[in-house]
């Protein structure tokens, strides 16, 4: 059986600590360039404050992380990549990017409404001596492609691999798990298969306080976010995403 | 043979059709990709087998347990031990790149006098030299380890001083000190945020880096986040809406600077309307006064008083050292009791402050446990310790100290840790270049000093004799249930963690004789404070940069 894997982000837990987004990096082999600004770096997993808008004590504020939502309709990126560069993996459902096939034309990134694609604007480096540090797991990645979370497919290939020394077709959940949420201090990022529906994160995914970003896009993103607070599950309104941050931090 | 036009069509089209069943040119156009993607200048991660070690992080005060992914003998990725029960799994966000940190430029990799290249053993000569001229002080940044003792016991060989620069959590606690008899120095006491159901915050980052990274954040993930009535309340009293404050169950915005005044209030408030049995002096400050000092109303104040009372225990928790706040506790009944502030350790000694005036000294050296903001308050000549180089720093001597992993040493228990642990980080990967720590180098000045490595030795079987307490490995053993000290320190070795047991009784006896009249300036908190590296991880610095998540100062860019 197919899996579709997900998360369910809960916002309430998450204190903008960044613990995921470093985990990410350093997993994923993403160069600390210099050079790099806000607009131009690498960020596969990015944190961003909300808030209420409101002013002195009645101010609230929140964080959401916010990566590649796996988008399991119509995917956006995988209709106008004119390489087949991007396409929905049919048995685990993560929206792959391959950068051998990339020729970095950035339709992509247009066309993903979450702003979670960055292009690879240098090529990877490393103080001297610190390519040592790298993840042997993962391959960096040349200037002119286009970089996005692939829900750490490597540990997922090693998952694989150990299921397959073991002689089982299925992997151990427990094998499987992102950077990310391993990093979690307050275990606010919840990953698992959303197609079963004994799994926690697929039965966190229809609480009523769970929500999915732009949801009139109706682009079925796999990454839910969770919060009790109506402001922050206003983010899920046609008019909200991540751009709140512009209009209210 | 003659070739015709007809030939020419009939084998173009043949041509045509072969390519497009023979996999060649697909084989072609993907060789090419992949060729295109690995550039012989683009840096390749390294290989080897691939192991995962356990260590401890020794970048600040808090000793966090790591698994350390290691690939050809290099350590390549950083995870938290999820069996640890003092860090439950976690780690702060710089402990994620920690492992490029021995890569960084800015890494110390010679011996420097005034700037200019130098050796070692010039560096030793010059001290020799120092210390038969006058006498000398020695700074450590984690009193109580292995290498605290050499350090300690050079300075008390040479008639010198040995001083402790305590870290921020550390230092909340001083107040205490004078509180509790016989006298309980700060840095053996704790706080028992497992039992308590009320904290009431005066400004500390709880969820921001105070303390162990794992242990307030699991405990507030699991009884109060998202929740409107939760099983621990955080109260958070600040200014503006931090991290923490942002999260606290309730925040009580006050003016800037009235931290102080607030806790008067209260506590005349608590004592007023009996909402406490404990009985104390009280400030001059009336509830009317405080509400002016803090721009709250008179009854917020005394409606928040009320509101920390309904849940106890009550903690009160303060950003930096505040004797008000521990005034707060004791009217509270929460110093010595379960919930509250409790003593983690036997009686040890009382520890001289690095920041106290140190005149006539001939020379000051600086372990590498010591933040690099610390500046001594002296003109002696400074030997500083250090794996980084932070700049603007005026030693007379940078000596480069060993980095992350690089290090066979011990790890006790935490600051503001309830209970006490001991740990041993094993050395992991080989220094790149000659390193020394303080305690090697002093060892080298004079061989009669027992090097830490021996007494890591000899506490492991100190530990073990008195067969208390439990070792968190791979499995959880009791002490008792060990068959020989040598099994203890294997375990040891493998960076398991011994805890000790419970204290059977959190009592302490304490007087408060009148309500402290003034507190020392308030110092702005830095979030990496008690962070010993002069830098942060180069990933780090960039991501902070990039996401606007937090400001990362700008001498620690990479």
């Amino acid at each position: 059986m197919s899996a579709r894997y997900g998360m369910v982000i809960d916002l309430d837990r998450c204190t903008g600590c960044g613990a995921c987004m470093l985990a990410c990096a350093a997993e994923n082999n993403v160069p600390s360039l210099p050079q790099a600004s806000a607009r131009t770096g690498l960020t596969p997993m990015l944190v961003r404050k909300i808030s209420n808008g409101g002013e002195g004590s009645e101010r609230r504020e929140a964080f959401i992380p916010i990566l590649c939502m796996h988008c399991e309709h119509e995917t956006p990126c995988v209709h106008v990549c004119p390489q087949q560069a991007v396409e929905v993996d049919k048995a685990t459902g993560i929206v792959m990017q391959m950068p051998q096939r990339c020729l970095g034309c950035r339709y992509c990134m247009t066309a993903c409404p979450y702003h979670a694609r960055y292009f690879n604007w240098w090529d990877p480096a490393w103080p001297k001596g610190m390519e040592k540090s790298l993840n042997p797991g993962v391959a960096v990645r040349m200037r002119g492609v286009v970089e996005k979370c692939n829900l750490c497919h490597a540990r997922l290939h090693a998952a694989k691999e150990k299921a397959a020394a073991a002689g089982k077709r299925e992997i151990d959940p427990a094998d499987y798990i992102p950077a990310c949420v391993e990093a979690c201090p307050t275990a606010a990022i919840h990953f698992g298969n959303l197609a079963d529906p004994r799994d926690p994160v697929s039965q966190q995914s229809h609480s009523p306080d769970a929500f999915r970003l732009l949801e009139h896009l109706d682009t079925q993103p796999k990454v839910y976010y969770k919060s009790k607070e109506p402001w922050v599950r206003a983010l899920s309104e046609p008019n909200s995403g991540p751009s709140m941050e512009a209009k209210h931090v | 043979m003659k070739v015709t036009r007809r030939d020419l069509f009939v084998w173009g089209a043949g041509a045509a059709a072969g390519m497009v069943f023979s996999p060649v040119p697909w084989k072609l156009l993907d060789d090419v990709s992949i060729w295109t993607q690995n550039w012989p200048w683009i840096p390749q991660p390294p290989h080897g087998p691939i192991e995962v070690k356990q260590s401890f992080c020794t970048l600040c005060p808090q000793g966090c347990a790591m698994k350390v992914k290691m690939a050809g003998g290099c350590p390549v990725g950083v995870a938290g031990v999820s069996g640890n029960p003092v860090t439950r799994g976690a780690l702060c966000p710089l402990a994620f790149g920690v492992h490029q940190l021995n890569w960084h430029p800015q890494r110390l990799r010679a011996v420097r006098h005034k700037r200019v290249s130098s050796s070692w053993s010039e560096a030793r000569a010059a001290f020799a030299k120092a210390c038969g001229e006058g006498p000398i002080v020695i700074v450590d940044g984690r009193p109580g380890s292995a290498a605290s003792s050499v350090l300690a016991s050079f300075a008390e060989e040479q008639k010198g001083s040995y001083r402790v620069a305590l870290s921020l959590e550390t230092r909340a606690l001083l107040p205490y000190e004078a509180m509790v008899s016989p006298v309980i120095p700060a840095s053996a006491l704790g706080y028992d945020l497992e039992r308590a159901q009320t904290i009431v915050s005066f400004g500390a980052p709880l969820l921001d880096g105070w303390g162990i990274p794992g242990r307030f954040t699991r405990l507030w993930s699991e009884r109060a986040a998202g929740m409107s009535e939760p099983q621990l309340r955080l109260i958070q009293i600040e200014d503006s809406l931090s991290r923490t404050a942002t999260r606290a169950w309730r925040w009580v915005a006050i003016r800037p600077g009235s931290k102080n005044a607030l806790a008067a209030g209260l506590a005349r408030v608590l004592v007023e309307e009996h909402l406490v049995s404990a009985r104390g002096p009280l400030s001059a400050l009336t509830v009317s006064d405080a509400a002016l000092q803090t721009n709250l109303s008179e009854s917020a104040i005394r409606d928040l008083a009320r509101t920390m009372v309904a849940k106890p225990p009550v903690l009160a928790i303060a950003g930096d050292e505040r004797p008000e706040i521990a005034a707060l506790n004791f009217i509270l009944g929460s110093v010595g009791s379960p919930g509250g502030i409790v003593r983690r350790s036997k009686p040890t000694e009382k520890y001289e402050l690095a920041n106290a005036a140190i005149p006539n000294a001939r020379a000051v050296l600086i372990d590498a446990s010591v933040p690099w903001d610390y500046a001594p308050p002296t003109d002696a000549e400074i030997f500083r310790f250090a794996a980084w180089d932070g700049g603007s720093n005026r030693a007379d001597w940078l000596l480069p100290a060993p980095g992350f992993l690089e290090e066979f040493t011990d790890v006790n228990s935490a600051p503001t840790s309830a209970v006490e642990t001991y740990g041993v980080a094993p050395q992991l990967t080989k220094p790149m270049f000659e390193i020394h720590s303080a305690a090697q180098f002093l060892s080298a000045i004079d061989s009669s000093f027992t090097n830490p490595e021996t007494i890591i030795h000899q506490r492991c079987a100190d530990l073990f004799r008195e067969r208390a307490g439990t070792v968190y490995g791979q499995e959880i053993m009791p002490v008792a249930e060990l068959d020989s000290a040598q099994k203890f320190e294997a375990e040891l070795s493998k960076a398991a963690l011994w805890v000790a047991d419970a204290p059977k009784s959190a009592s302490l006896l304490c007087e408060l004789k009148e309500w402290p009249s003034t507190s020392p300036a308030e110092s702005p908190r830095n979030w990496s404070a008690a962070w010993a590296a002069a830098v942060l991880p180069p990933l780090a610095t960039k991501l902070y940069r990039e996401s606007s998540l937090r400001e990362a100062p700008d001498r620690r860019t990479a």
